[in-house]
């Protein structure tokens, strides 16, 4: 009881970054969360754009263009300054921006091309946005060969583009739901890899202290007993760590978490918070300075979360950074997230990459502990 | 007196195996991993060909839609779009999208067509905007088509028009269309060049804890040092100064190291005003200096919570300022711009996101200014508390 109420007096110095992990789980968490609602049938991904008509254009084409460009897209609200709207490109709260020319309509139903200037951050949004504005400006010129009235062309062109093509979707997942859940449990490999790190590494080296080294020595307690309790402690704190952030993702998930791939998702942090407890102890024995944790709970949490696609989707990283990020438990735990993501039917065979990646999730918690015993054997050896 | 201080001060920053790691090489660390992760960002949200499956059907092969889709996917287009893959029947084409290997797939059915996609996406919404585009273009060549047809047989009233010459000549006035449309953004639109404006902003921020420990030294409250050396009859000013002049040395070593490497390995854009970049730099620092010296003067409490104040709140200034998700900085510039016209990181991170974006240099200026005023607050403030300070007993 006294070496668990010591743990128990040490771990409450550590609170401090433990709730910091957990502010800022639950605020990435929170952040990423938006806009729930379900999508049964398709609906179109919608570019965000900035329409600038500084000559005020009245005319009806214009007004007809204006239209079919808010009506297929997110028009944002930036303040008609170009230094806001240079802002707001750069951070990509918009992807593209028009600016309406003078004389548009005037120019389109006379069958000139007028220059459109635009502003574009080129990625996807922006290309769709293009196409959109391509498109209009094609059939409003070609159209303009056939008449010169503004009512009539307004009229072909509303007749052309309102055509829309029959979409069927597949999927019955709530795919958005899904992709939180993925992302909590990415975001959670830091949370847990720096908790239990900081903790366990922490209480290890301050149990290790010249002076307390010393009185456990010569106390009357078995050091196979004192071990054993200390073992005992540090996974029971690993294992309410995780049961907390368990609660934590049935509150903010909800639903999800109590299907099939929620129940995945446990139990992958599961394995994966037996894997951290491990790599703790590896540390916890290689290090035995106070100051330095800090830094190497900083270095290897942050180091895996960058590297595995934590932070940043895997889809999104490098192809050298994967390969590297192979070696690293993180990598396995998030993939396996990422493959329930698309998972819709769960048999044998669907399930065995799943498998393969949790069984070398524990390879390499085996391989942790046997480092960890070979060191520690080894030091007390040399003393 | 005050180049022997400066020295020892120097030496005895440098000694201090943790402040360097916090200050010389977490930066550099992190710096790597900024690069590693976001490097391929910007190149992902591109578009690429969407990987699409058609049905060969006779509708398909016999119809209208064929000519155009061999065109948004033929390698040697601009227009290319898609890399299709033509398959014999639909159950093929459902395997295809039930392995993921393509994101939608089309068939044709009495010359209407249907899609069918996975999820919801920009990739399946190009492809269906394709389909649309391609079905508008058909609609207006007949339109115009039979308007011309009608017009002629009105004109002439003779009904042997070759129907075929006159739509191909449409087809033809659609496909030579070229939209006018003229890209004039400015060239620098890499946003992932925040995340390195805040790690430098970091660095200058994170150099306080220097300007802090060495303060700490020659206070009589903080360490017996500082009660050794308060007792020595040397003038306080020097001390102080010379202290806080080491620590401003060591702290641009530091940051010019950080320089070094995110330029030369990271391949960081800082712009190409480079007395400006310095400029800002030496400023950033002098804010970071200045915050050190604030919390070693006027906070009374341990050395360790100082500095837990001095990173708490740099982190909490990088939170705002986009370390932790770029966008965030633009939310706040957009609802609540008087927090990071006050925040320190913001402050340089904007300045250096000027240099790189702008080509005016009044908000970088601006910028500037603020840091200055920043600082000189923090050290009057300390002026203040540190002016005539006597002990009784300590």
């Amino acid at each position: 009881m006294t070496v668990f109420k010591t743990f128990l007096k040490v771990l409450n110095k550590c609170k401090v970054p433990i709730i910091i992990y957990t502010v800022m789980l639950v605020f990435f968490s929170a952040f990423n969360m938006q806009t729930s609602e379900k999508n049964i049938s398709f609906a179109d991904s919608k570019p965000n754009i900035l329409i600038v008509n500084k000559e005020a254009n009245k005319d009806k084409i214009t007004k007809n263009f204006i239209n079919y460009l808010s009506k297929n897209s997110n028009e944002v609200n930036v303040s008609m300054n170009e230094e806001k709207i240079d802002d707001a490109l750069f951070y990509r709260d918009v992807s593209y921006v028009i600016y309406v020319p003078k004389n548009f309509g005037k120019d389109v139903l006379h069958g000139k091309n007028p220059e459109i200037k635009i502003k574009s951050t080129k990625d996807y949004g922006a290309s769709l946005a293009n196409m959109m504005v391509e498109r209009y400006l094609k059939v409003a010129n070609v159209y303009s060969d056939v008449t010169d009235n503004e009512d009539e062309l307004v009229t072909l062109i509303d007749d052309t583009l309102s055509k829309k093509v029959k979409v069927n979707l597949t999927t019955k997942l709530d795919t958005k739901l899904i992709e939180k859940a993925a992302f909590y449990h990415n975001f959670l490999n830091y949370c847990i890899l720096a908790g239990t790190i900081y903790v366990i590494c922490l209480v290890l080296s301050s149990f290790k202290e010249e002076n307390i080294k010393k009185r456990t020595i010569v106390s009357s307690m078995s050091h196979k007993n004192y071990n054993r309790i200390l073992l005992l402690s540090n996974a029971l704190f690993a294992f309410i760590l995780w049961i907390f952030y368990c609660i934590l993702a049935f509150i903010l998930m909800d639903k999800i978490m109590f299907s099939t791939h929620g129940l995945i998702f446990i139990i992958n942090s599961f394995i994966f918070t037996i894997c951290a407890l491990t790599l703790a102890f590896l540390i916890a024995n290689l290090v035995s300075n106070k100051n330095a944790v800090n830094g190497i709970v900083n270095v290897v949490a942050l180091g895996s979360s960058f590297l595995c696609g934590a932070f940043v989707p895997t889809s999104m990283l490098p192809d050298f950074v994967l390969k590297i990020a192979h070696i690293l438990p993180s990598y396995w735990f998030i993939k396996t997230n990422e493959m329930l993501k698309e998972m819709e039917v769960f048999t044998f065979d669907t399930l065995k990459p799943i498998l393969t990646n949790m069984f070398i999730v524990i390879c390499f918690s085996i391989i942790f502990i046997i480092i960890t015993n070979v060191f520690s054997s080894k030091k007390r050896h040399n003393k | 007196m005050f180049i022997h201080n400066f020295k020892y001060a120097f030496k005895t920053l440098f000694s201090n195996k943790m402040l360097i790691f916090w200050t010389f090489a977490f930066p550099i660390i992190l710096g790597t991993f900024f690069s590693m992760a976001f490097s391929n960002i910007e190149n992902s949200e591109k578009m690429k060909p969407v990987d699409i499956a058609i049905v060969n059907n006779h509708d398909f092969e016999f119809g209208l839609y064929k000519e155009p889709f061999k065109m948004l996917s033929d390698k040697n287009s601009d227009e290319k779009i898609f890399n299709i893959k033509y398959v014999d029947n639909e159950a093929k084409a459902k395997k295809l999208l039930e392995k993921n290997d393509v994101s939608g797939y089309l068939l044709l059915k009495d010359n209407t067509p249907k899609i069918v996609v996975n999820k919801n996406g920009f990739d399946e919404t190009i492809f269906k905007y394709a389909v649309e585009e391609i079905g508008s273009y058909i609609k207006m060549t007949k339109t115009i088509g039979d308007k011309k047809i009608s017009e002629r047989l009105n004109e002439t009233g003779r009904v042997n028009t070759i129907y075929q010459y006159v739509y191909l000549g449409v087809t033809k006035r659609i496909a030579d269309y070229k939209a006018n449309i003229k890209d004039v953004s400015r060239s620098n639109l890499s946003y992932t060049m925040i995340e390195f404006y805040t790690l430098i902003a970091m660095a200058c921020l994170y150099g306080g804890i220097l300007g802090m420990v060495s303060i700490n030294n020659v206070l009589p409250n903080m360490s017996s040092n500082g009660k050794r050396v308060s007792v020595s009859p040397t003038s306080k000013l020097k001390l102080i100064l010379s202290s806080t002049f080491a620590s401003y040395a060591v702290q641009l070593i530091g940051l010019l190291l950080l320089f070094l490497y995110t330029i030369f390995v990271l391949k960081v854009d800082y712009g190409n005003n480079l007395p400006l970049i310095i400029l800002l730099s030496l400023a950033g620092s002098l804010a970071g200096l200045s915050l050190g010296v604030f919390v070693s003067c006027v906070f009374k409490t341990s050395e360790n919570n100082k500095t837990g104040f001095i990173i708490a709140f740099t982190m909490l200034g990088c939170f705002l300022s986009g370390m932790m998700g770029i966008t965030m900085k633009y939310i706040i510039d957009k609802n609540v711009p008087i927090i990071n016209k006050i925040n320190p990181v913001s402050m340089i991170t904007d300045g250096f996101y000027s240099l790189y974006y702008y080509d005016t240099t009044d908000r970088f200026f601006f910028n500037l200014v603020s840091l200055l005023i920043f600082s000189g607050l923090l050290i009057s403030i300390s002026i203040i508390s540190l002016r005539r300070q006597k002990y009784d007993s300590i």
